[in-house]
């Protein structure tokens, strides 16, 4: 399933106070591929991964998944789209505090109408098997991290977005995560992970910059990729 | 300063940023301070319009009545009164002559036949002095007056009747009588005449006239059967009555019945209910109140878990806790402010709405209906009060905790770990547990949620429980009077006649009359450890195919006297079948003359009416009460052809009869008043629903706020907004459930509370089944699960609008 983002731009507010939080965006991303986008804070890059998961919409240009031009979509085919295509993790996990482990698992299966999904085993792939009864309170960050990951595993939509999914996590308890997200793109997913952390661009098979809303560069990281074991900040 | 005014500035901005939850807050606690303010008021008028209109009128203190048919010449009465040790206490006296007659006030277009009674009195010089007559409409009695068939009509049946200010009745025997206007008197300021159920204006018709204009007609010359006397302030009514009774017992021979002021039924029912009405509004209030302060709990509780990172950041920069807890607390006190504010404006309404209803509904010489300022005042305080407590208790909880557990986002604070430890697993897909699993998380506030709603739909079903407990009551007395005989009447005669007498004769053989039934009713005062009140003792043939009480309990087939008692009266002695009561009864000595006796007197059987008052004994025994082949009452059906008008027409001629009256007529206007009271109580209904949907709403918008994350990251995963709704009305479907159970088992309290409780005392004599209708429980059912559970549906719009990325980015 192929990400195509064609001029895309997405303005805030209105003259003269406007903020351009991307302008005239140009991106492919293709099934299996990780793609870390990197900027600092301000750049654009959590707005470009809403722009990509249907949360947002472009001022201007077109988004297209799979042929489908979600930036003119209505929103009863945003919600579809969401359901079918993306799942995501963030920042603080947003796992939902009143269901335990296994239920956040099976929340992105059912949601994603599948049936099939064994949550039990999607937290075992995570390392979390024997916490599938915690709720997220008797959690550690990490493990709340790796539920949000499972949850996201258990939807099987091929498009995973992660935005800072290490933000609020020590550094051993992040290079985890970064190698489960690792994985997924291995699996035949396409991997986006935005971060302000250039150390974690290193693992990306490719690397879009932001600056100021503009792809300032996009390519393989500098110097190959590194594996995960080789990361330090 | 510049910190104060910077302080109140952020409360402000709290209070507009959750300006919908603010209102929704301040309307319910202004609506339990403005009921409540408003209904105290009403108290407080009624109160004060009680005193004055019943000292304008001089209401009597003790009232002395003979025995049936005993008369007396005028003035001996109060020559018997002089004897007594207490003499010097007698402020006032005044000899009456009364007797039951029928009255025709028909009009061309209302035919209006109903018993009442002539009520002669001195009305010379402005009189009578005790228990005056205060005149409506129309002109008062004077001197000219003396002797004429003139009389004023009773207030209250000529304003239920619409009657004009002058006209013309006819009562028994055909007599025509002009009447003058309408005059309010304190024995019928409320309509309760012995023998009737209460609220009885359209049934009963009192004449008032001159003494000499009620002895004419009368047929009983210089004579008088009935004095009122009015005492010193603090002399004890109880000793003066039972002296005076004793002096005319030996004086002048003759038995009699006293009453006391406080047992009067009007008075009794005026003053007390106040004072029961004025509980009721203080359970109503404290229940409307309840739902207030959990409503205002709730959301303080969400605005501090809100500032809770601001409040560990001002913490850690060393800012003292109590001026942390200044912006939190600033905001409930401005909400509860609101709320009085508001409240003051809802109880000005409701006490303008409430002295028309009172005015029209309890007419009184005197209406005292200002603004009462202070209760007002002691509202508003505790309304203001109340509230602001409620919103510093989390805030104390905020400020306890360390800067470093409040700074913390919430997913690592921990904590709780001991809740869940049941229910980890639950059967269904996560979309349907995840409501419930929300209401085990935020358990206070759900609990807090039942509670307020509970509150609500208890004074809810309290309230339209009390209508139907009234008319189920009154079905039930219906079905027991009527019988298999809808159209029985009764007729009263105006004294006891031998069986084959041709007055009563002239009754039996009427054309109009069918089937008939002769007996007799005589008053006599039960009395058993537990209690002691004056009944109506019917002697009928027990075992007639006309009518006659159902027994639910025993059998009448000893050879002696016995007494068929009313489940109240029996429950109220604390006696049962077996039992014996004391008995204090008239016995006939002469045509004229009565005595005292007391006999202990088995009770036989129970029957079902409703009011205490109605006893019966076979009519074997009137040798007991030395009426033996003798009656003063006639039971009929009219004949083929003819219905109760006719009779009542036909017997109205006979100048021996008293009253005619049906038996179906008797709770009519029972009913006529309970739906001016339904008429009331729909208004409550209203306001209460209201109540319950904006506490539940205010419920659903907290939660709105508290899972907009959840939300976020529902519709992040495609969760429809249609889906999330339906999680939210699950939610609110669940506390909606368990506190309409709560609310009508709360209901059924309150309905006990006021029908043992409180009617005893005011009513004593009606005994009031504890019902719940269908019809209450449905309303109960649709204001507390169906509103309450589509509550969250007024805030799909925020749902809709939801800002995903920016909710989703939220850092805690």
């Amino acid at each position: 399933m192929n990400i195509e983002l064609r001029g895309v731009s997405r303005r805030y507010g209105t003259e003269p106070v406007m903020i351009h939080a991307l302008r005239d965006i140009d991106l492919t991303v293709t099934e299996g591929e990780f793609v870390v986008v990197l900027g600092p804070s301000g750049s654009g890059k959590t707005t470009l991964l809403n722009v990509i998961g249907a949360l947002d919409t472009p001022t201007e240009g077109s988004v297209v998944v799979d042929g489908i031009d979600i930036s003119t979509a209505r929103r009863k085919e945003l919600f579809d789209f969401r359901r079918r295509s993306v799942s995501f993790i963030f920042q603080s996990f947003n796992i939902f505090p009143g269901l335990t482990a296994r239920e956040n698992v099976q929340f992105g299966a059912d949601t994603a109408g599948r049936e099939d999904a064994d949550p039990l085993a999607i937290l075992e792939s995570v390392g979390l098997g024997d916490r599938a009864d915690q709720f997220p309170h008797e959690l550690s960050g990490g493990e709340q991290q790796r539920v949000a990951i499972a949850r996201a595993l258990a939807t099987g939509n091929p498009i995973m977005l992660a935005d800072e999914p290490t933000g609020e996590l020590d550094f051993r308890t992040g290079v985890q995560i970064l190698e489960l997200l690792r994985e997924q793109a291995g699996n035949g997913r396409a991997v986006l992970v935005v971060t302000h952390n250039r150390e974690i661009s290193r693992i990306a098979d490719r690397v879009v910059e932001l600056s100021s809303g503009a792809i300032v560069s996009d390519g393989p990281p500098r110097g190959g990729r590194a594996d995960v074991s080789d990361l330090a900040w | 300063m510049r910190t104060q005014t910077l302080l109140l500035k952020w409360s402000w901005r709290d209070l507009r940023a959750n300006w919908i939850k603010v209102a929704a807050i301040a309307l319910v606690i202004a609506l339990g301070t403005g009921t409540y303010a408003g209904l105290t008021s009403t108290a407080d008028w009624r109160r004060l319009s009680n005193d004055a209109s019943f000292g304008l009128l001089s209401m009597h203190d003790v009232r002395v009545e003979l025995s049936e048919d005993t008369v007396v010449p005028r003035g001996a009465l109060e020559a018997a009164a002089a004897t007594i040790p207490q003499a010097a206490a007698l402020v006032g006296t005044e000899e009456r002559l009364i007797f039951d007659v029928l009255v025709d006030a028909g009009t061309t277009d209302t035919e209006i036949l109903v018993p009442g009674a002539i009520i002669g009195t001195d009305v010379t010089g402005g009189g009578p002095s005790v228990d005056g007559l205060h005149v409506a409409t129309g002109r008062p009695l004077g001197d000219d007056d003396a002797g004429a068939d003139t009389v004023l009509l009773e207030h209250n049946f000529a304003s239920y009747y619409e009657l004009p200010d002058s006209g013309t009745v006819t009562i028994s025997g055909n007599r025509s009588l002009s009447y003058v206007g309408s005059a309010m008197t304190p024995e019928f300021f409320f309509v309760a005449p012995e023998g009737q159920i209460f609220f009885s204006e359209a049934n009963y018709a009192a004449l008032f006239t001159s003494l000499e204009t009620a002895q004419h007609l009368g047929g009983r010359s210089g004579v008088v059967n009935d004095l009122v006397v009015t005492l010193d302030e603090g002399v004890d009514a109880e000793i003066v009555a039972a002296e005076i009774q004793a002096a005319i017992e030996t004086g002048l021979g003759v038995g009699s019945d006293t009453e006391i002021k406080a047992d009067n039924p009007s008075f009794r029912a005026l003053t007390e209910d106040v004072e029961n009405d004025q509980q009721i509004y203080n359970l109503f209030a404290f229940l409307l109140f309840g739902g207030a302060v959990t409503g205002a709990f709730n959301l303080i509780t969400r605005l501090v878990e809100q500032q809770r990172r601001e409040i560990g950041a001002a913490m850690a920069l060393g800012v003292p806790t109590r001026r942390i807890a200044v912006r939190p607390l600033l905001v409930g006190a401005q909400i509860a402010l609101l709320g009085v504010v508001f409240g003051i404006g809802i109880g000005v309404l409701i006490g303008n709405a409430m002295r028309g209803v009172l005015t029209d509904f309890l007419p009184l010489p005197i209406w005292i209906t200002d603004f009462r300022w202070s209760i007002f005042v002691g509202v508003a305080i505790a309304g203001f009060l109340v509230p602001f407590a409620a919103s510093a208790w989390p805030v104390w909880r905020a400020v306890r905790v360390k800067p470093i557990e409040a700074i913390r986002a919430a997913h690592l604070t921990g904590g709780k770990r001991k809740r869940r430890r049941r229910f980890r697993r639950l059967p269904g897909s996560t979309l349907t547990v995840m409501p419930f699993r929300n209401l085990a998380r935020a358990r206070r506030r759900t609990a807090l949620t039942m509670i307020g709603i509970a509150a609500v739909i208890t004074v809810l079903v309290g309230f339209l429980g009390m209508v139907d407990s009234f008319l189920t009551t009154l079905d039930r007395a219906e079905i027991e009077a009527l019988g298999d005989q809808p159209e029985r009447i009764t007729v009263d005669l105006d004294g006891f006649y031998p069986t084959d007498s041709e007055e009563v004769e002239a009754v039996v053989g009427a054309s109009s009359v069918g089937r008939s039934q002769a007996g007799l009713r005589a008053g006599g005062i039960a009395s058993t450890a537990d209690d002691s009140f004056t009944m109506l003792i019917e002697l009928i043939d027990l075992d007639n195919d006309l009518w006659s009480p159902t027994l639910v309990d025993g059998a009448v087939d000893g050879p002696g006297p016995s007494l068929v008692l009313a489940r109240e009266a029996a429950k109220d002695l604390g006696v049962g079948v077996g039992d014996t009561v004391s008995l204090r009864f008239p016995v006939r000595t002469g045509p004229d003359t009565f005595a005292i006796a007391s006999e202990r007197i088995p009770v036989s059987a129970i029957h079902p009416y409703p009011i205490r008052t109605f006893a019966f004994m076979d009519l074997d025994h009137a040798e007991l009460f030395g009426l033996e082949d003798r009656v003063n009452v006639i039971q009929v059906v009219p004949g083929a052809g003819f219905d109760d008008i006719d009779v009542k027409r036909e017997l109205l001629s006979l100048e021996t009869v008293g009253s005619v009256q049906s038996v179906a007529s008797a709770t009519e206007a029972v009913r006529d008043a309970m739906g001016q009271i339904v008429g009331i109580l729909s208004v409550i209904a209203i306001a209460i629903f209201v109540l319950a949907l904006l506490i539940a709403f205010n419920s659903a918008s907290i939660n709105l706020d508290e899972r907009s994350r959840e939300h976020a990251t529902m519709f992040a995963f495609g969760v429809r907004v249609r889906t999330a709704l339906r999680m939210a009305v699950t939610e609110s479907l669940v506390i909606g459930l368990v506190a309409t159970a709560l609310g009508i088992l709360g209901g059924l309290a309150m309905l006990w509370w006021v029908t043992s409780q409180l009617l005893s005392t005011t009513v004593p004599d009606f005994g009031v089944d504890i019902v719940l209708n269908p019809g209450t429980i449905l309303m109960a059912v649709l204001l507390g699960v169906i509103a309450v559970a589509l509550a969250p549906v007024f805030t799909i719009r925020r749902m809709r609008r939801m800002n995903l990325p920016g909710t989703l980015r939220l850092v805690e």
